[in-house]
């Protein structure tokens, strides 16, 4: 990295500048530049999951089905009510632990259900969570757990739009689910939008939980990177500087949020064009 | 000949409110039928219940002789026997609302082309021509990239009459089509309507202008709370009137 700074940059920063960028460009450094990518695909992966969940919920809940309407029902109301941190937590562990049930049944011998004194019961049933699958685990858990304020604000959305296009459009012959695939949710967008931003943006914080499922993100590298930092050859290198760190945290966010609130203007639109008369 | 459309004695309620009790009627090809009557009479009530857009509680609706088969579901709600049948009907009769209801998130042409693709089945090139001859028909086919927002009332009429003409309808029903309309657009839109009349289209239009139930249609039916008070040839129905409510009610209507 150093050697890329050409001689009249390098002049310019002086010793302590080069010093500077060489620390921040250490491997450790460079590691935590990387670990962006947990919270990206977190949130992007999270965000798709969760309008998808949120259009599934909404789509229960005005089911003519009864038992669909109130697996709808339930799942806005109960999972709305799950503070984020504590599903995070439990999602993944339950999971796990369900899978390995599973996987004990199909694979440990009678003999090794007699002797097990632990968990898991035999070898072939223990799965090992990989950073990979925390990964997933945790996108899957932001999905359902967001996906529920999604149902809610697409649901809403949906009765905003007017009946009476829908009504033209059981007129002309189309099908109960054509009518909600291509008109209703199609329309929706522009009233949904506002309120998926909202979510989106409370995913988005929620990313910096990821530390919680062993995860290596950028949290923890900035808890690590900003501990004090002590060496038996040269002594403190540093102390405390953690609020430096989580200062760049702050600024990272907060530059995430302004580019998303650039994105969602440019939905807003295009989920606008034709309806409503702009100027 | 059978009859193109045939309801026989519907019935409809909503809570107490009987506003259906027992009307019949039948339209054969080309019969242009107005049915006129003061608000609350259950005109409109009675043209939804022709293509089941309103459930009715009594009485049958048949396509070319053939009845929509009905039944009471276990709650005691009339539905269709049979999604196809009530299908059919929804495309072999079209309908044109008050309120024009065009799709805001489709362009005028693909709001024409909509139903008969995805309904109809019809190939999108074969779909964007009939979309362009019935654009052409209702003279706005200079809008057909163009949002229906942007479009006058009088204008989005004619697209929605141009969307039902794009099924090729047997029959088309008429909502109240000038009623949301600013007065100088009233003009154009019946204009369309009176030329589909010339061209042998099968109509029933629920009407507040006298003067086209009166020039255009070929019979005209007046409802009373919920009855028929009084049918027949218009100019027979509004030179002289038998019952004493048409007669108020056309002493109380400038046209």
């Amino acid at each position: 990295m150093i050697e890329l700074i050409p001689d009249w940059l390098g002049n310019w920063l002086g010793q302590d500048g080069l010093d500077t960028i060489k620390y921040l460009t250490n491997g450790k450094h460079m590691a935590w530049y990387s670990s962006v990518k947990f919270t990206l695909i977190a949130a992007v992966l999270g965000g798709v999951l969760a309008v998808f969940f949120g259009l599934m919920g909404a789509a229960m809940k005005q089911s003519k089905i009864a038992p669909l309407r109130w697996i709808g029902n339930i799942y806005t109301t109960m999972v709305r009510g799950i503070p984020d941190v504590l599903f995070l937590l439990f999602f993944p562990l339950a999971l796990e632990q369900l899978a390995e049930l599973v996987m004990a049944y199909m694979y440990c011998s009678p003999e090794q259900w007699s002797n097990a004194t632990g968990w898991p019961v035999c070898r072939e049933a223990q799965w090992l969570l990989s950073t990979n699958e925390y990964l997933l685990m945790a996108c899957l858990s932001f999905g359902i757990v967001f996906g529920a304020f999604a149902a809610n604000v697409i649901y809403g959305a949906m009765q905003a739009v007017p009946k009476g296009q829908l009504e033209a459009a059981e007129a002309f012959g189309f099908t109960e689910k054509q009518i909600l695939w291509r008109f209703q949710i199609r329309q929706m967008w522009v009233y949904a939008l506002p309120g998926l931003s909202n979510v989106w943006l409370l995913l988005l914080k929620a990313t910096s939980l990821l530390s919680l499922l062993q995860i290596t993100d950028i949290v923890s590298w900035a808890d690590r990177l900003g501990a004090p930092n002590y060496l038996s050859m040269a002594g403190l290198v540093h102390p405390d500087w953690r609020w430096k760190y989580y200062l760049v945290l702050f600024i990272f966010y907060i530059l995430l949020t302004m580019i998303s609130e650039r994105f969602f203007a440019f939905l807003q639109v295009r989920a606008s064009r034709g309806m409503a008369r702009s100027n | 000949m059978t009859a193109i459309l045939d309801v026989q004695n519907i019935h409809k309620h909503f809570g107490q409110l009987e506003v259906l009790r027992g009307i019949s009627l039948t339209a054969n090809a080309g019969d242009v039928i107005s049915v006129i009557g003061s608000s609350g009479s259950g005109k409109s009530t009675f043209l939804r219940c022709i293509n089941l857009l309103e459930m009715p509680d009594q009485g049958s609706v048949s396509l070319h002789g053939k009845a929509i088969t009905l039944k009471e579901n276990k709650k005691g709600e009339r539905i269709a026997t049979n999604a196809k049948q009530v299908q059919e009907l929804r495309t072999k009769v079209g309908m044109v609302f008050q309120q024009f209801n065009l799709w805001a998130h489709l362009t005028i042409l693909e709001n024409v082309m909509e139903a008969p693709v995805r309904v109809l089945g019809v190939s999108k090139a074969e779909a964007n021509d009939i979309a362009m001859t019935y654009l052409e028909q209702v003279g706005i086919v200079d809008k057909a990239d163009s949002y229906p927002s942007f479009l006058s009332g009088g204008q989005q009429q004619r697209v929605a009459i141009a969307r039902s003409l794009a099924m090729q309808p047997d029959a088309i029903l008429f909502d109240e089509p000038t009623s949301a309309l600013d007065p100088e657009l009233v003009g154009e839109v019946l204009g369309v309507m009176r030329k589909l009349a010339d061209d042998g289209m099968t109509m029933v239009v629920v009407t507040h202008e006298m003067a086209f139930a009166r020039d255009v249609s070929n019979r005209a039916v007046f409802l009373h709370e919920g009855l028929i008070e009084e049918q027949g040839n218009p100019t027979d129905l509004f030179g002289s009137p038998q019952s004493e409510r048409l007669q108020q009610f056309l002493s109380n209507t400038v046209y």
